[in-house]
């Protein structure tokens, strides 16, 4: 390795396989994008992105003209806060003016760099939950979970939020730990405050930290102020929440100029809208789910059939290994007031680690919460879910066999990891159709009647047909794909400027039907729309499709076409 | 003989004897479960789901099947498919039959077929992928309770298909969503104007609309004609000539999420030859294909007038679909 790179590299272990990872993982998102479409969130998020990257730059050169025009530049997808945007928005404007990437991979730039900072989280907090085999284990079990890898690419809020909850968690778990460095407390105090600001104006999910860390801090914690230390340990709370309760808001509403006016009335738009958000119709195992109550086991079925099995087992185990370590540490003889030194069986690290595995799951389950978008919306407790489960393989080799353990985990971690691997190579880029082989894979999910898809995005996979097929200026109805999605196709060359869009089958020439059991009547209606109308004495004949698009047999976008509109 | 159970008794106390001090070294090797217990645990877990998500990913191309499969099921249906057969589907998401099929042979992707009348349909060949994952065998049992004789199953490589002759296929003497180019409509005696495509625009808002379509009704593709209620008026459709057996069926149905609210019925009057012949109610928020009947018995043998009337006293959303046919 040159010197100069080598001096460049950090000096810990545990830094440079974080680094590693970082830099893995961008890589590879980058390098597996382009084959992956664009979903109807992302589609909104690139136009915004795109707006307020114009005002950052526009208040650069000329304040007075940017501020006048902010109503205009944070108009677009003012529901969601911007920070996320921004950030897409940053990463497109430096590589396409670098003429580095297209506009679309200008953009998932900032995802991928979201991506890459969760990687590192998590191999640091890795180590320092099991040493190495942590640090390597952690981000391999969150990423070979196929869905979790989708989400890896597109320039939307779920991944990012993820990152930047475990961001959070992480430096509170350091501020209320470090005994004997009031220093480096108040610096994680404010690492917390930045983070929690950061995850807030991402997305809605951020709010529940307080709260959750709270209730950690006063179990945890509160039992013990009057102990020796305890006066300390009351200083790092003030701290951290302190920091969390100044700084949160001010990066929220710093990052955010939509709120630079109107504030108080737009703050409670945006939280009535996250309160009274719509259902959306979703299918689960064999009905449409359209309103509340749902099902509270949704979120647990939905991760038991999506993770691969042996990963499935992996996270599962980690969780009742931490459970066990809880019970342990709580028992009268374990416990001790205050922190546990390195190492040690600690009921606050256990409880920190189990809680936010369990919270963002938990909150979906609640019957009257939305449920829809596949495992995204409880994306948050993934990454803790594969912190337990590292440390549960290294913990699974230590027992077995002391003298080898490394090599028993990482016997063990392979058998996990390998068809883990493999079906994500099975199934990218079509993410939102990804089930594991509890389910079945596609097939058994779809004969279990769940949801097969969503977003809108596999459309990509039938893009080359299109515009080898359809007749020029074709009138095309997208379906689920955003009219946004298409033009930022078209813009970046891959899908033909000529075709024009369509708002209804009856309005198109060419139809792209993207299954979904809710909308089945657009598919029957594309079939009335292009039917061809009988020859005296024939029986009506259906429009058949002209392509397909196919996962283990089972239909995902299927293309049909007027009598001469497909060449 | 009394030896040979002695030898016997002995033989099994001797292997009860060893079976007990073999549990008790079990359960002292086992019990309580230490670190390693649990550890052997999890990894025995990790490797048998590991063996299996493996087998799972490396088997399954050899069970779904190939271009070529597609390609010879299309050339034996081809070949030997006539009118009035359809190809049913198992399992019924495997839709790709639409696109590789010959375009004239009707695609039935049912779920299930108990309770499906199958319109027209004397043979049904059922088009099966027996090693998919999901894959399950209720709707050849929905068959065989209906056919008269089972032909097959052929091997198509990883395909599988099979004819069923129906026992007593339902075959029209009229469909009449297929003869509204002949019928006349009209909402309270105002005539409504046809267009180029074979549409019924009615007098009143813009959705009064009378057309043959393929619509979702509770999932499933319906041929039927849409007739959404007028406000506060009813719509007539009157079909002349349609030839009459013993009885007339049909279904009702709203389409698509409609089905799910709605506060008053659809109400579905028949006449023939203008005569009453019964009134059937859609009700709101009850998704489904629901069947009516009238019976026709002593027009059976001529042509006569059919005419439907629908109305309902509040509309909003009422997407009413519906089918009837003339039973020999």
């Amino acid at each position: 390795m040159p010197a100069a790179i080598a001096a460049a590299l950090p000096r810990s272990a545990p830094r440079r396989i974080a680094l590693g990872w970082a830099v893995a993982t961008l890589v590879v998102a980058a390098a597996s994008a382009p084959a992956q479409g664009i979903g109807r969130d992302e589609s909104v998020y690139l136009v915004a992105a795109e707006s307020y990257a114009t005002f950052w730059g526009e208040l650069a050169r000329s304040p007075a003209r940017a501020l006048a025009g902010l109503e205009r530049f944070f108009a677009v997808n003012h529901e969601h806060p911007a920070l996320a945007k921004e950030v897409y928005g940053l990463t497109h404007a430096l590589l396409t003016g670098l003429g580095l990437t297209s506009h679309l991979e200008g953009f998932r730039f900032g995802a991928f760099a979201f991506a890459a900072l969760l990687s590192w989280l998590l191999a640091v907090a890795g180590f320092e939950l099991a040493g190495t085999g942590g640090a390597l284990l952690a981000p391999a079990l969150f990423w070979t979970v196929p869905r979790h890898f989708y989400h890896a690419h597109p320039a939307a809020l779920d991944l990012p939020i993820a990152t930047l909850w475990l961001a959070t968690a992480l430096a509170y778990w350091r501020c209320i730990r470090d005994e004997g460095a009031p220093r480096r407390a108040r610096l994680h105090a404010i690492a917390a405050g930045l983070a929690f600001g950061a995850a807030v104006s991402v997305k809605h999910n951020g709010w529940f930290l307080p709260p959750l860390l709270g209730a950690h801090w006063l179990a945890t914690r509160l039992p013990a102020l009057r102990a020796p230390g305890g006066r300390d340990r009351g200083r790092r709370a003030l701290a951290v929440f302190g920091a969390m309760a100044l700084l949160g808001p001010l990066v929220f509403i710093g990052s955010w100029p939509w709120l630079w006016h109107d504030t108080l009335p737009r703050l409670r738009e945006y939280f009535t809208f996250h309160l009274q958000h719509e259902n959306y119709s979703w299918h689960y195992l064999g009905r449409v789910m359209r309103e509340p109550p749902f099902p509270v086991a949704y979120p647990f079925v939905v991760t038991a059939l999506t993770v691969p099995a042996a990963v499935l087992l992996v996270l599962a185990g980690g969780f009742v290994h931490g459970l066990a370590r809880l019970a342990l540490a709580v028992r009268p003889s374990q416990r001790e007031p205050g922190p546990a030194p390195a190492g040690a069986l600690s009921a606050s690290d256990e409880l920190l680690l189990l809680l936010n595995a369990l919270f963002p799951i938990a909150l979906i389950a609640w019957p009257t919460v939305p449920h829809f978008g596949g495992v995204k919306h409880w994306m948050p407790a993934m990454p803790f879910l594969a912190l337990l489960g590292a440390r549960a393989l290294v913990a699974a080799g230590r027992a077995l066999w002391p003298a080898r353990a490394g090599a028993v985990t990482a016997l063990l971690a392979g058998l996990a990891l390998v068809p883990a691997a493999r079906a994500i190579a099975h199934v990218h880029p079509y993410g939102t159709a990804a089930y594991n082989e509890l389910a079945g894979g596609a097939a058994g999910a779809a004969a279990l009647g769940m949801q097969r898809q969503f977003w809108g995005d596999d459309v990509v996979g039938l893009l080359p047909q299109l515009n080898q097929h359809a007749l020029s200026n074709a009138r095309v109805w997208w379906q689920e794909t955003t009219y946004l999605a298409v033009r930022a196709w078209q813009r970046d060359g891959r899908v033909r400027a000529d075709l024009r869009w369509a708002n209804a089958p009856e309005e198109a020439d060419v139809s792209i039907w993207q299954y979904h059991q809710e909308f089945r009547d657009k598919e029957f209606r594309t079939w009335t729309a292009f039917a061809e109308s009988p020859r005296p004495g024939e029986q009506a004949r259906l429009p058949r499709p002209m392509a397909g698009l196919y996962l283990d047999e089972v239909p995902l976008v299927a293309i049909y076409a007027r009598p001469g509109a497909w060449r | 003989m009394s030896e040979l159970r002695a030898l016997l008794g002995a033989a099994a106390a001797r292997m009860g004897t060893a079976a007990a001090r073999a549990a008790r070294t079990a359960l002292r090797l086992l019990w309580p479960p230490s670190e390693r217990h649990w550890a052997a645990l999890f990894a025995a877990g990790v490797v048998a789901l590991s063996v299996y998500g493996w087998w799972f990913y490396s088997a399954l191309p050899a069970r779904l099947p190939s271009t070529l499969d597609w390609r010879s099921a299309a050339v034996v249906l081809g070949r030997d498919a006539r009118p009035g057969d359809a190809v049913a589907l198992a399992p019924w998401w495997a839709e790709r039959a639409r696109e590789v099929l010959p375009a004239w042979l009707p695609v039935m992707a049912f779920p299930r077929f108990a309770g499906e009348d199958l319109v027209g349909v004397r043979r049904v060949w059922l088009l099966a992928l027996p090693s998919a994952p999901g894959h399950r065998y209720d709707l050849a049992g929905d068959l065989t309770a209906r056919a008269a004789a089972i032909a097959g199953p052929q091997r198509l490589g990883r395909l599988e298909l099979t004819r069923y002759d129906l026992r007593a296929p339902t075959l029209p003497l009229a469909f009449l969503p297929d003869r509204l180019a002949t019928a006349t409509v009209s909402v309270g005696g105002h005539a409504c104007a046809r267009d180029a495509r074979g549409v019924f625009h009615c007098p009143g808002p813009p959705f009064v609309v009378v057309a043959r379509e393929v619509r979702e009704v509770d999932y499933l593709p319906r041929p039927c004609l849409y007739a959404h209620p007028p406000p506060g008026a009813h719509l007539t459709i009157a079909f002349p000539a349609v030839p009459l057996g013993r009885a007339l069926r049909g279904h009702t149905g709203i389409v698509g999420e409609a089905a799910l609210v709605g506060v008053a019925p659809v109400r579905l009057s028949v006449k023939v030859e203008d005569q009453d012949a019964g009134t059937f109610e859609e009700p709101p928020a009850q998704p489904g294909w629901h069947p009516f009947q009238v019976d026709t018995v002593r027009h059976a043998g001529r042509s006569g007038t059919v005419t439907f009337d629908v109305s309902a006293s509040d509309v909003e959303r009422r997407h009413f679909c519906f089918d009837a046919y003339t039973l020999p």
